[in-house]
């Protein structure tokens, strides 16, 4: 019998709790929640969305194979266990980019669409509910499907506006990411928010009008009388033909809905795509035989400042997870787009600003996990990174060699000189004599002290050094990156 | 007495909003759901503001069997 640990974000939905154990991820049920799971079971739905990837592989335990966890762990009591294959990495939508928030919405919509068929529906539609595998989308929570009751409308509906659709339009229409919005509201956009921000030519497009404006006004007028609607919308005949038609006008929504990064976002990331001389031939071959060398298998890596993900390519090769990590939602759009095009299995990219990782969020910050716990890299790759955080962010030399310690894995570092121009550059807009500590002496003195540093290189223009690292025996850095012995 | 089976608030506009979103199919649905509401305040009190209903049929109005689900 497997010994777990309780998802902590897992709490919302009564008939079923999340636990991790070794081997995978636990749904413990209720007599409810088993209920449902086995008219999900029934319908060909299950089999063949499992097979197509577009849900988690699950299978249902016997008794003597599930966990048991504590009863006050749990709300109800256990009727039965799923056990789910994990995912690689958990990301959050406020880490996605714009095509993969909509792709993650199409999915839910297809997932919906076909539950309708088999009398099913789906409980919930917020994008904390879908994953990714490399650049494929995956639906994980399997407690979300439950028999749809005939007159009931889709209850979820304005979950789907206010995580999906809304942010989706905010960037679409206006231009504002949506990122920093889900990251500070987790409930995401509401419609009258929404509705206070778009211009009136945007407020009169088809589908804004109705699941943005109307939308609002309806929230404001009919406040507080949702049992009485319930009711009025049984007896005028409200029924599955109805959500299903909903359901087919977002999709179309969605699908003719689209947002393009700025022009000059393209051409630097097309620019960076071809860019080649003799330092970016080392620097592949240096990561290449970093990533090759790693102890095997080297189940997962993190790319930070992936831009155009040259390197989170060559980690690939080997690894079996690449997070290729960018604080630009623009250049992950783009990258985004062409892991889904090369159907990438492996790559996931991520927003995320460096300077201030992902926090703890949620109900008592422990809904919604940082980013560093999350599953940790065993190789991280910092290149063209360390000057940005400590020129640009002004976060202190010692601080991102602590950070980069406190990941846990082996490290591939690039230190520019500061004789580099796009270290000038960066200094050039500061006051003389503020970045003294930016030096590679000094930053070496630092990587000796929480790593073996294994392998150096400086690069043929002599502006650029390259580290192969591990990390040192004894040096043990805890989460705030501290040393701690 | 209704049932609520969902953990989520489905929310009352929301709802609502689902018959305005629908498209051809939420027509006659929502040609019923004013008319029964017209119905209702006639019954009650003296007609209202109340946009008039299009030409669609009364059918099952509140107090139909599935009220008592």
């Amino acid at each position: 019998m497997a010994t777990v640990v309780r998802e902590e974000g897992s709490f919302r939905d009564p008939d079923s709790r999340v636990f991790h154990g070794d081997d995978g991820v636990y749904r413990v049920l209720s007599a409810r929640g088993l209920a449902d799971y086995r008219a999900l079971a029934a319908t060909p739905l299950l089999a063949a969305a499992v097979r197509s990837g577009r849900l988690v592989e699950t299978e249902l335990l016997d008794d003597e194979a599930a966990p048991r966890p504590a009863e006050t762990e749990l709300p109800h009591a256990p009727a039965g266990v799923l056990r789910h294959a994990r995912i690689p990495f958990v990301s959050y939508p406020y880490e996605w980019s714009w095509s993969m928030l909509r792709d993650a919405a199409l999915l839910q919509l297809e997932l919906l669409a076909d539950a309708l068929d088999h009398g099913l529906t789906l409980k919930d539609a917020t994008p904390y509910n879908v994953q990714w595998r490399g650049a494929q989308p995956q639906f994980v929570d399997l407690g979300s499907f439950e028999p749809l009751r005939e007159g009931e409308p889709w209850v979820a509906y304005r979950q789907f506006c206010t995580l999906f659709l809304n942010p989706l339009l905010l960037q679409a229409l206006t231009g504002v990411p949506f990122q920093p919005w889900l990251r500070g509201s987790l409930e995401g956009i509401a419609p009258a928010e929404l509705a206070g921000l778009l211009r009136r030519r945007d407020r009169l497009r088809r589908g804004v009008l109705t699941h943005v404006v109307l939308h609002a006004r309806m929230e404001r007028r009919h406040a507080g009388r949702s049992r009485e609607v319930r009711r009025e919308l049984r007896s005028a005949g409200f029924g599955t033909e109805l959500i299903r038609a909903n359901v087919a006008g977002l999709r179309k929504l969605l699908r003719r809905l689209d947002w393009r990064p700025p022009e000059t976002v393209w051409t630097a990331y097309e620019r960076d795509k071809s860019y080649s001389d003799a330092d970016e031939a080392r620097k592949d071959a240096f990561v290449r035989a970093a990533v090759a060398q790693a102890p095997q298998p080297l189940r997962r890596v993190w790319d930070l400042g992936a831009n155009t993900g040259r390197y989170a390519r060559i980690a690939a090769e080997h690894a079996d997870c690449v997070l290729a990590i960018d604080s630009d939602q623009a250049a992950v759009e783009l990258l985004y787009r062409e892991l889904r095009e090369e159907r990438s299995a492996r790559i996931v990219p991520l927003v995320v600003d460096l300077a201030a990782p992902s926090p703890a969020l949620g109900w008592r910050g422990r809904e919604r996990m940082p980013l560093e716990r999350r599953g940790q890299p065993s190789l991280t790759l910092a290149l063209a990174v360390v000057h940005h955080l400590s020129i640009a962010a002004n976060v202190p030399l010692r601080e991102v060699v602590e950070w980069f310690a406190s990941l846990g894995g082996s490290l591939v570092v690039e230190f520019p000189h500061r004789d580099d121009p796009m270290v000038r550059t960066l200094l050039a807009g500061k006051r003389d004599g503020l970045h003294a500590d930016y030096e590679r002496d000094a930053f070496e003195r630092l990587l000796a002290e929480a790593f073996e540093v294994e392998r150096r290189e400086t690069l043929a223009s002599g502006t650029r050094t390259l580290y192969l690292a591990h990390p040192r025996e004894g040096a043990t850095i805890d989460l705030r990156g501290r040393r701690t012995a | 007495m209704l049932s609520l089976p969902a953990y989520l608030d489905a929310g009352t506009g929301s709802m609502l909003l689902q018959v305005l979103a629908g498209g051809l199919a939420a027509a006659a649905v929502a040609g019923r759901l004013f008319w029964n509401r017209i119905l209702t305040l006639l019954r009650i009190r003296k007609p209202q503001e109340e946009p008039a209903a299009p030409d669609a049929p009364a059918s099952g109005g509140p107090g139909s069997p599935r009220d008592a689900a």
